[in-house]
């Protein structure tokens, strides 16, 4: 995996933390208010988000705000049926419009890219003009860097433009560096920052970090603390399941439930071929999935992760559904090995895939193709699911054509 | 930075960290249907073993494997001149410093890991531009130039597959993929519209290639073979918008066909995370379709759709290529396919219709010029010994040990076992089995306690201390006659062999404990074990050039006892045969014999 957003109530914990300020904020499901009710007061009024990763909460109304303490349950409720199911309470601040102020900071090659802006808040978009962007350059690592580049006070003068414009205290600028490298932070957002008479509140926090720095971080976050923006399929859990214990990566997404042509594919860059071609052919919506599986993975990884896509697939209302298990020339996966796999679930699923009429449309090459070609080919056209097999011979995008072909032609009869 | 020119003109030493044996293979197999005459292939960093076995062509190689890389000895050291890296993730960072660091002759390297946290991959990315090496990767298939070099599992780790691609005639077309299968599709399609690769690399699908498309890009403009670049790129990261100025500020001017995959993400308002690491395209900038505008732009055959990639690169002229030169592999095939692992390896012997080798050496001419003390030692040691004073010593050694009468354990053992009628071979192996740490056994103790005395350099009364403290023997110190004013003349006469000996470190050792020993009791002297362990660890260290290392392997593998196990068959057979002849029949202990307690 790759950047992942943390739940705005573990970056604020750790970022306070690391600031020397103390944090309030309470972190709730549905159900978790009651445990909570001793710590929040009668007096104070709060602020209740939807803490998944969301971007554009205030415009999307999934922020309430100035609720006092026996409102909170009804607020929560209303977000509840937006289909949300994780918040964070916080106490309100009152300010002016003119404190808001805007912080990024991006992982980019040369340094961290900051974006700033003197106006902040729900509208910096708006005001995108008005954003200011400054590289600064990561101090190294003694032994990596060059001596020149050792000091971290170096490029001090663009820091201290960016803490002038802003109203903070250059400290906190370096703090927030500081946060970044020992989290593994790809990307954070203050929006709004809101400085008053020298005083700074992190309103709203959104970061992005590394997910496959987990090992390297011994006391911080971990895959708990990692949003799921959607509701995902039991199918999709499964999967994301099998890619941790694995050697080899699975990924799998629903796109539509009720789509026509399924995908079983292989490589992150043929993956997205394929999937492009049926977009561009016009029949994007259609697709019922995207995923991959890259790796050399052995049958049985293979087998369980066919298993969870037909599983996905013959839920969908369709009456005719299309499979294509497509894949570039393969450098080190085994075609037989992983294809002895896919076979197996398709046998699991045999009536119930018949019951679809389903056709499967397969290309693929890489070490011993032949031997897995031949051996899908004998299982497609003996049960009668034979659309398409073909080796390296075909290209890559032809199998998206031969499939759509079938899907336009009408169903034959028997 | 990358240099495909100098990369050609160079011959290869390259080292792997960790090991990945079909990936390892291709890239000998490479090289053997490039008609190399050795694998470039030197060492490999793993753990366990000493070397790994590979084929090249129908032969198996052994590979040496190194713990670590500071392991390496220096005439190794000095050669390497690119890396492989297929440690894990967790060690990408560390293990590629350690290469960069230690090489001097390094041009540079790929990574195969996927998941090398963004953060690793900058550091390693300034880290190597500082040191002025390439490094393709992470999560790359590798670099691959056509007929020259194959540098992890591009264009794949079948042979079949690498003929079938026609890697092995050089062309003008490079290759360029962030992603690993699709660098291998687009290699074949390459091969099979016709045209022919100068060279291929793979940048990985993550955030931060070490190695960038601007990095590439420079490196085929340079290369006078290639004539056309082919680029697959994807949605996410602004690379392109880089490539767009390398060709609008003429840094690059040859013709480059792109296909920039990832138009299904314009379908979601919350695009999903594709394959890659960095296939998302977070903001409007990342889109493939913006990105191949940007390319368009600067008046680059870039398109969003497959097909129409592949109608362009259809279209790169193609030139004629040597069929006879691309028909040959074929046989070269058969054998790589046919080919299957031996059972055994050996160094000691070979037999060719009846002619026998020993170490290298025809029997018949080494029994007519050689004594039995070289020959012996030959094999032992599995090479032909170098000096005269090793063979003059194991001679002496096999006669000295040969018996030392017929009251040790072995002796009687073997005598019983022949008094019970038993034939000799069961006889002698009654004897042989009795040799273990208290019986004859002592010779390779001994060898252990000098090596690790002079090994860690400390005083002979201190390395008595410890032992004493222990609550253990010094094997090879100890007699039951001789003592310090009566001493052992088997003792003087070992010594003798020092005479020619420089630094004699291990005997001085040797002496430094007995000196100490004797001064604490009078027949704590060096007995004949441990004097026969100090001189052959003298004469193999000087005279045979062994290094600490091979004289703790020679310990391990229990090298010293050897010789008195082949001395001291001669005795127990002797025994055997002797009481046969005297035929006194079954032996047994009278009651009188054994103390029931």
């Amino acid at each position: 995996m790759a950047r992942v957003k943390l739940t705005e109530h573990k970056a604020k914990s750790l970022l306070y933390d690391l600031l020397g300020y103390s944090y309030h904020g309470v972190s709730i499901d549905r159900k978790g208010l009651s445990q909570y009710a001793h710590t929040l007061s009668k007096d104070k009024k709060y602020v209740v988000k939807v803490d998944q990763g969301i971007k554009k909460r205030m415009k999307q109304g999934l922020v309430k705000l100035r609720v006092s303490s026996y409102e909170l349950r009804d607020a929560i409720d209303e977000l509840a049926k937006k289909g949300y199911g994780q918040f964070i309470i916080e106490e309100m601040v009152d300010y002016d419009k003119s404190d808001e102020k805007y912080l990024a900071m991006e992982r980019t090659r040369e340094g961290w890219l900051v974006s700033y802006s003197e106006k902040g808040g729900i509208d910096v978009e708006e005001h995108a003009s008005e954003v200011k962007r400054a590289v600064i350059p990561y101090y190294r690592h003694p032994e990596l860097g060059s001596g020149s580049n050792r000091d971290p006070d170096i490029h001090r003068d663009d820091v201290e433009q960016i803490a002038k414009e802003l109203g903070i205290d250059i400290n906190i600028l370096k703090q927030l560096r500081e946060f970044c490298e020992k989290y593994f932070v790809s990307f954070l957002e203050i929006n709004p920052l809101v400085v008053r008479k020298g005083k700074v509140w992190l309103l709203d926090l959104a970061i992005e970090v590394d997910s496959t720095a987990q090992f390297f971080i011994r006391d911080g976050w971990n895959e708990n603390d990692i949003v799921s923006e959607k509701h995902k399929t039991p199918e999709e859990i499964a999967v994301a399941a099998l890619n941790k214990k694995s050697q080899a990566a699975f990924t799998l997404t629903l796109l539509n439930p009720n789509g026509s042509i399924w995908v079983l594919l292989s490589g992150g860059g043929a993956s997205v071929t394929i999937a492009d071609e049926i977009h561009n052919l016009g029949f994007g919506k259609q697709l019922g999935n995207y995923g991959e599986y890259s790796g050399n993975p052995n049958a049985e990884e293979t087998y369980l992760y066919t298993c969870s896509l037909l599983a996905l697939l013959l839920k969908s209302n369709q009456r005719r559904l299309m499979l294509i298990i497509g894949g570039g020339v393969a450098n080190f996966t085994d075609i037989r090995i992983t294809f002895k796999g896919i076979i197996q679930a398709l046998a699991e699923y045999k009536n119930k895939l018949k019951k679809k009429k389903i056709k499967i449309f397969v290309r693929r090459g890489g070490p011993h193709e032949f031997e897995g070609l031949t051996a899908i080919e004998e299982w497609l056209k003996e049960n009668k699911m034979y659309g398409l097999v073909s080796g390296h011979v075909l290209p890559l995008n032809e199998v998206v054509g031969a499939t759509i072909k079938e899907l336009r032609s009408p169903p034959s009869r028997g | 930075m990358l240099n495909i020119n100098k990369l050609r003109k160079t011959d290869h030493a390259i080292i792997s960290i960790g090991s990945h044996i079909p990936i390892l293979q291709s890239m000998l197999d490479f090289e053997y249907l490039a008609k190399y005459d050795q694998p470039s292939l030197k060492a490999i960093i793993a753990t366990g073993r000493k070397y790994i076995r590979m084929f090249f062509g129908k032969k198996e190689v052994l590979i040496p494997v190194y713990s670590s890389v500071s392991d390496l000895p220096s005439n190794i050291r000095n050669k390497i001149t690119l890396f492989i890296n297929l440690s894990s993730a967790r060690r990408v960072l560390s293990s590629t410093c350690d290469v960069i660091a230690e090489f001097p002759n390094l041009m540079g390297g790929t990574i195969f890991a996927e998941n090398v946290p963004e953060k690793h991959e900058l550091e390693l990315y300034h880290y190597s531009q500082k040191k002025n090496v390439f490094v393709v990767g992470p999560s790359s298939v590798g670099l691959l130039i056509s007929n020259k070099l194959k540098l992890g599992a591009i264009a794949g780790t079948q042979a079949k597959q690498l003929v079938e691609s026609q890697v092995f005639t050089p062309g003008s077309v490079a290759v360029f993929s962030a992603s690993g299968g699709m660098t291998n599709e687009l290699i074949r399609l390459t091969s099979q519209a016709g045209k022919r690769l100068s060279f291929s690399l793979s940048f990985g699908g993550d955030r931060f290639p070490i190695c960038t498309p601007v990095e590439a890009f420079l490196a085929a403009e340079k290369d006078t073979d290639t004539t056309h670049i082919i680029y697959f790129g994807e949605l996410g990261g602004y690379d392109e918008y880089e490539l767009a100025d390398l060709i609008k500020s003429k840094k690059v001017t040859k013709p480059v066909i792109a296909y920039i995959a990832g138009t299904i993400s314009d379908m979601f308002e919350t695009p999903p995370q594709f394959g890659h690491a960095k296939a998302m395209a977070s903001r409007g900038e990342e889109t493939s379709k913006a990105k191949a505008e940007a390319l368009r732009r600067v008046r680059i055959k870039a398109t969003n759709s497959f097909t129409e990639f592949l109608s362009l690169v259809k279209k790169i002229p193609a030139k004629i290529h040597n069929i006879a030169i691309e028909t040959r592999h074929a046989s070269s095939l058969r054998i790589i396919e046919n080919r299957r692992p031996s059972l055994f390896i050996n160094s000691v012997s070979h037999d060719v219709g009846g002619s026998v080798e020993i170490v290298k050496q025809d029997l018949l001419t080494m029994v007519k010029k050689q004594s039995y003390g070289w020959i012996v030692a030959s094999m032992l040691l599995g090479k032909p010994v170098k000096s005269k004073e090793l063979a003059e010593f194991f001679d002496f050694v096999l006669k000295l040990l040969v018996d030392h009468g017929p009251y040790v354990s072995g002796a009687v053992n073997t005598m019983i076992a022949a008094r019970a009628g038993r034939d000799l071979v069961s006889s002698l192996a009654s004897g042989l089995l009795t040799i273990g740490p208290r019986f004859g056994g002592a010779i390779n103790q001994a060898a252990q306690h000098w090596l690790d005395g002079v090994g860690r350099q400390v005083e002979a009364h201190v390395f008595v201390e410890e032992i004493a403290k222990a609550k253990k023997r010094i094997s090879g110190i100890g007699h039951r006659k001789y003592r310090i004013d009566y001493p052992d003349p088997r003792v003087k006469a070992i010594m003798a062999f020092t005479g020619k000996l420089k630094y004699k470190k291990y005997t001085s050792f040797a002496l430094g404990v007995e000196k100490v020993t004797t001064a604490k009791k009078g027949n704590l002297i060096l007995n004949v074990d441990g004097a026969i362990a100090a001189v052959l660890l003298d004469i193999l260290s000087e005279k045979e050039q062994c290094s600490d290392a091979e004289l703790k392997e020679l310990i391990d593998i229990e090298f010293f006892n050897a010789l008195f196990v082949l001395s001291r068959s001669v005795g127990f057979t002797a025994h055997y045969l002797d009481q046969r002849r005297l035929d006194e029949g079954l032996f047994r202990l009278t009651q009188e014999d054994v103390v029931y307690v």
